[in-house]
């Protein structure tokens, strides 16, 4: 009989179940609770000494008192912290901007080459940073060979110095962090449908016409992820201002270095720290808005 | 006029080359290498200048290599790379491999925690890393460099291994367990050898990332030998030191090296594209 | 449509229990049934196909019998053994899987042998039966080669070779076919239908394709919606079916609407045709007339055949056969298939437009309510 009468309700299910969540469970338990407790903790504990002071030998002492973060009212650490801000979204800009040709034409006219050629800038950028930047800082340096260039093209006088000002740090940021712009944008554009271009040059006839209602659009995305990936580091970033620029160009990263290891005013530094997270959270919360609004005009 | 336009060869996507592009990324590529270039180039300078070239000469490097400090310093930093490497290898793999297939909210939560570090600047973690240690009466250690190298980097072995394994076909597991394996012994025989490749990728590239690591190094490490990077940070902030140009070229010549290996690594096993590999940061 | 009763006599009433019987088995995904209150027995032996459209229900209730998808509700027995609770590396069934789910990193000899390594049979014997595996899918001298070099028909026996070895009960099939091009499938249908006999298990065989399930099978069942809508030999299925869904599914059918009375489908579009009283059809029934393009004559008609008249709107040759689509009413169009023995040459074919006389023997149309 090939469908028989059913014989009895319906048992209850009881088995082992088909898709082994205990053993994911166990898998993932080892790493997750590592990171709780070295990160997830570690990370409270900086927002609850922002709330400690110092003893009179400069031990940190746990609290509850405001004193910290009502200092960094103080100008001089609004003007640090504006200008590691505007620093940060000088680099951003910056990166989008080089960044996007060089994205656009690897990816769209690189051809055979495209792997290699993005892969000869990711290479160079995971090696070492410090190296770099400190290569960096050497070309730069006032008699190397960027300002002997623009020097012989007459774009810089025997005065003009890129070292020790705000041009020098942002010019460090940039090339500390511009392989964060480029490696999203050239995934946006290798994704996108080169017919959509075709399509846009039937559509609206120029080429720069097309690239601003075509491709720009459909990449933007990629910028909006490079621009988050570059300014989180650029915020945090405290080698660049110390090799590029002088006493005035400061960074928020180097007052909390300078808290921890020279102040020792260990509260204070990690009330900057929380102040930083706050300024980087707001941003991140921007970008999650930004990306969830976009999503839903695509969903619809 | 003539009509060339007629016969212009019609390239895909675009038919005309982006001239401005292709100018902005020459001298990008000019950029790029020059600093790299420079450093290689005066490692092997006769004199001690950095803006003028005198000869070719060895002696930087046989600096360095007579430098005590500096190779005790190189030594530290490779331990501390390899047990990171150990360690956030086999953590993170287990730990992705839980992400993909948990489907329960423990297995989201767990995969915002293991977001954090990809989103929190460097300096930020060395802090917290540094007050925790403190906080709990350790030390400051080549040991708690390594605890604060593993913990940054399991995230970047998450974040590789996670994209491999949600490609992986989920019957190839069914088919083991279907011939008798265990859900154990499925994941050891056949998802783990599917997935080796790019478990060496991550972990080449995490020994490479820790290798060249200083802000978290940094904030962590102690007295005794410190890692070669914050070495290096200590005498580049301190003026020229020709000796670091050597230092610097070898470094850059292994984690170069390093990263080409890691991005080759997928290709020697058959598979194509090593660079999605990066794609993840 | 729980229960379908068929003339055929189940492995049950034969003694032994069947090879595999679902037993009110339902799966849910949230507010979705992909298989609803299923019951189905297969005997011992059997090549049973599970035929349906994407989404129908078959490729969940073979992962239920492999153990890799729990049911909602339901026992699973095998051998009259329940195994609902058992994993899939506790059950004597093989699976054949779509993507063949091969091991990319172990050699074809190492893929095959894997089961009986699992099970602790002594290496000697593993060797021997993995060779002769090997040779009985035609795949001898391939051992050493990685799946990766191995072609589409060649990996696909790789699978089957894999699953086969270990003697299962049952081997699962799930649309093993479906990656291979025509020719190539033509081929495994007869192959895997002859390896099916000689080793004498049990095949429970997911497609879609019903050419496919209507040669290889012993019986097949026709699924929609997680439920059986009929199951049944080949024959049964195609020539009976019992619904409008396996008459359309199996094969092209013409359905010609009308109404059942004393014995007669009156049709819509006009002509009134016997076709025999007919059991548990009330008077004034909504009706379907099921007929086969095959067997829809065109000349030479028979006494006793209904006829209907109609206009060739189109004729289409393809080789062996003419299809006519023939237009009874506005609306109506039933297809007809000839076979090219006779009207050999182009001037002896119906043209579009000509009006022609159609006609079929009572017995092969079916009414379908």
């Amino acid at each position: 009989m090939a469908l028989r009468t059913p014989s009895g309700p319906p048992g209850p299910p009881r088995r082992r179940s088909a898709s082994g969540t205990r053993l994911w469970t166990w898998l993932m338990l080892p790493g997750t609770l590592w990171m709780t407790g070295f990160l997830i903790a570690s990370l409270i504990l900086v927002a609850t000494l922002a709330l400690g002071t110092t003893d009179p030998l400069g031990n940190p002492r746990f609290g509850l008192n405001f004193d910290n973060i009502t200092a960094l009212a103080d100008p001089a650490y609004r003007i640090v912290l504006l200008r590691s801000l505007v620093f940060a979204l000088i680099a951003c800009a910056v990166c989008l901007v080089v960044a996007y040709p060089v994205a656009y034409a690897i990816a769209l006219h690189g051809g055979r080459f495209k792997h290699l050629l993005i892969a000869a800038i990711v290479v160079p950028f995971f090696a070492n940073y410090l190296v770099r930047m400190y290569g960096w800082s050497v070309v730069l340096s006032d008699d190397g060979p960027v300002l002997k260039v623009l020097r012989a093209v007459g774009l810089a006088d025997g005065h003009t110095r890129i070292l020790q000002s705000g041009v020098g740090v942002i010019a460090g940021l940039v090339y500390g962090f511009i392989v964060f712009m480029i490696i999203p944008l050239y995934a946006a554009l290798e994704r996108m449908d080169l017919s959509l271009i075709e399509a846009g040059r039937d559509l609206y006839g120029g080429p720069l016409r097309t690239f601003f209602f075509v491709t720009l659009p459909a990449t933007r995305q990629g910028a909006a992820a490079g621009a988050v990936l570059v300014f989180l580091p650029a915020m945090g970033d405290f080698v660049s201002a110390q090799l590029m620029g002088g006493p005035d160009q400061i960074m928020i990263g180097n007052l909390i270095q300078d808290k921890f290891f020279q102040g020792q005013n260990w509260p204070l530094g990690s009330a900057l720290t929380m102040l930083m997270m706050a300024v980087l959270f707001v941003g991140m919360l921007g970008y999650l808005r930004r990306t969830r609004k976009d999503e839903a005009e695509a969903a619809r | 006029m003539t009509l060339r336009p007629l016969h212009r060869r019609h390239r895909r996507g675009t038919d005309r080359r982006p001239r401005l592009a292709l100018a902005v990324t020459a001298v990008f590529f000019v950029l790029l290498y020059l600093p790299i270039g420079v450093v290689v180039l005066f490692s092997f300078n006769a004199q001690k200048s950095l803006t003028v070239f005198k000869g070719l000469s060895l002696r930087w490097y046989t600096a360095f290599f007579h430098d005590n400090v500096l190779i005790e310093s190189l030594g530290m930093s490779l331990r501390i790379s390899l047990v990171a490497m150990a360690g956030s290898v086999l953590l993170g793999v287990a730990l992705a491999l839980g992400l993909v297939r948990c489907r329960t909210r423990l297995g989201s939560l767990a995969g915002l925690i293991m977001l954090v570090p990809l989103i929190t600047p460097e300096i930020v973690t060395g802090v917290a890393a540094m007050l925790l240690f403190k906080g709990m009466g350790i030390t400051l250690s080549s040991g708690t460099v390594m605890l604060a190298e593993i913990t940054f980097s399991i995230s970047y072995v998450t974040v590789i291994l996670r994209s491999r394994i949600a490609a992986l076909n989920p019957e190839v597991e069914e088919a083991a367990m279907d011939l008798g394996a265990t859900r154990w012994q499925a994941l050891r025989l056949v998802t783990l050898p599917a997935l080796l490749p790019s478990i060496l990728a991550s972990a080449v590239l995490v020994f490479a990332l820790v290798f060249d690591d200083f802000v978290l190094a940094y904030f962590t490490t102690g007295v005794d030998p410190q890692p070669l990077s914050v070495r290096i940070y200590s005498a580049i902030r301190f003026g020229v030191q020709p000796t670091i140009n050597a230092v610097g070229t070898l470094m850059l010549a292994g984690s170069i090296g390093l990263i080409a290996l890691a991005l080759a690594i997928p290709r020697l096993f058959g598979r194509r594209g090593g660079l999605d590999l990066l794609s993840g940061k | 449509m729980t229960s379908i009763d068929t003339p055929r006599a189940g492995a049950a009433e034969a003694g032994a229990p069947p090879a595999v019987r679902l037993d009110r088995i339902s799966k849910t995904y949230g507010n979705s049934t992909a298989v609803d209150d299923l019951c189905l027995d297969i005997a011992p032996g059997e090549f049973f196909s599970l035929l349906g459209p994407s989404g129908c229900g078959k490729t969940t209730s073979l992962r239920m019998i492999g153990g890799f998808t729990d049911p909602s509700a339901g026992t699973v027995l095998l051998s009259g053994e329940d195994v609902t609770a058992l994993p899939p590396d506790k059950r004597n069934v093989n699976t054949v899987f779509q993507s063949y789910a091969l091991f990319d990193h172990l050699s074809v000899a190492d893929n095959v042998a894997f089961g009986l390594k699992r099970k602790g049979v002594a290496r000697a014997e593993i060797r021997t039966r993995v060779a002769a595996m090997l040779e009985r899918v035609q795949l001898g001298g391939l051992g050493d080669r990685k799946p990766g070099t191995l072609s589409g028909g060649q990996r696909q026996r790789v699978a089957l070779a894999r699953a086969l070895v270990n003697r299962p009960q049952v081997l699962l099939l799930d649309e093993p076919l479906a990656a291979l091009d025509l020719k190539l499938r033509r081929r495994m249908q007869v192959e895997l239908k002859q390896i099916q006999r000689e080793v004498g298990i049990t095949f429970v065989f997911v497609t879609h394709d019903q050419d496919e399930a209507l040669t290889m099978s012993d019986r097949v069942a026709v699924m929609n919606e997680g439920r059986v809508e009929q199951c049944g030999t080949p024959e049964d299925v195609y020539e009976h079916p019992a619904s409008r869904f396996v008459a359309s599914f199996m094969g092209t059918s013409n359905l010609v609407p009308g109404t059942y009375r004393d014995g007669q489908v009156v049709l819509d579009c006009g002509p009134a045709l016997p076709v025999g009283p007919r059991d548990g059809v009330a008077d004034g029934a909504a009706v379907s007339l099921s007929v086969r393009p095959e067997k829809i004559w065109l000349s030479d008609f028979e006494p006793g055949m209904a006829l209907v008249r109609g206009v060739v709107r189109e004729t289409v040759y393809s080789g062996p056969t003419t299809t006519y689509l023939i237009e009874l009413a506005p609306d109506v169009t039933v297809s007809v298939l000839e076979q090219n023995t006779d009207r050999s040459r182009m001037e002896d074919r119906w043209c579009g437009g000509e009006s022609v006389e159609i006609g079929w023997r009572p017995e092969h149309c079916l009414v379908l309510e």
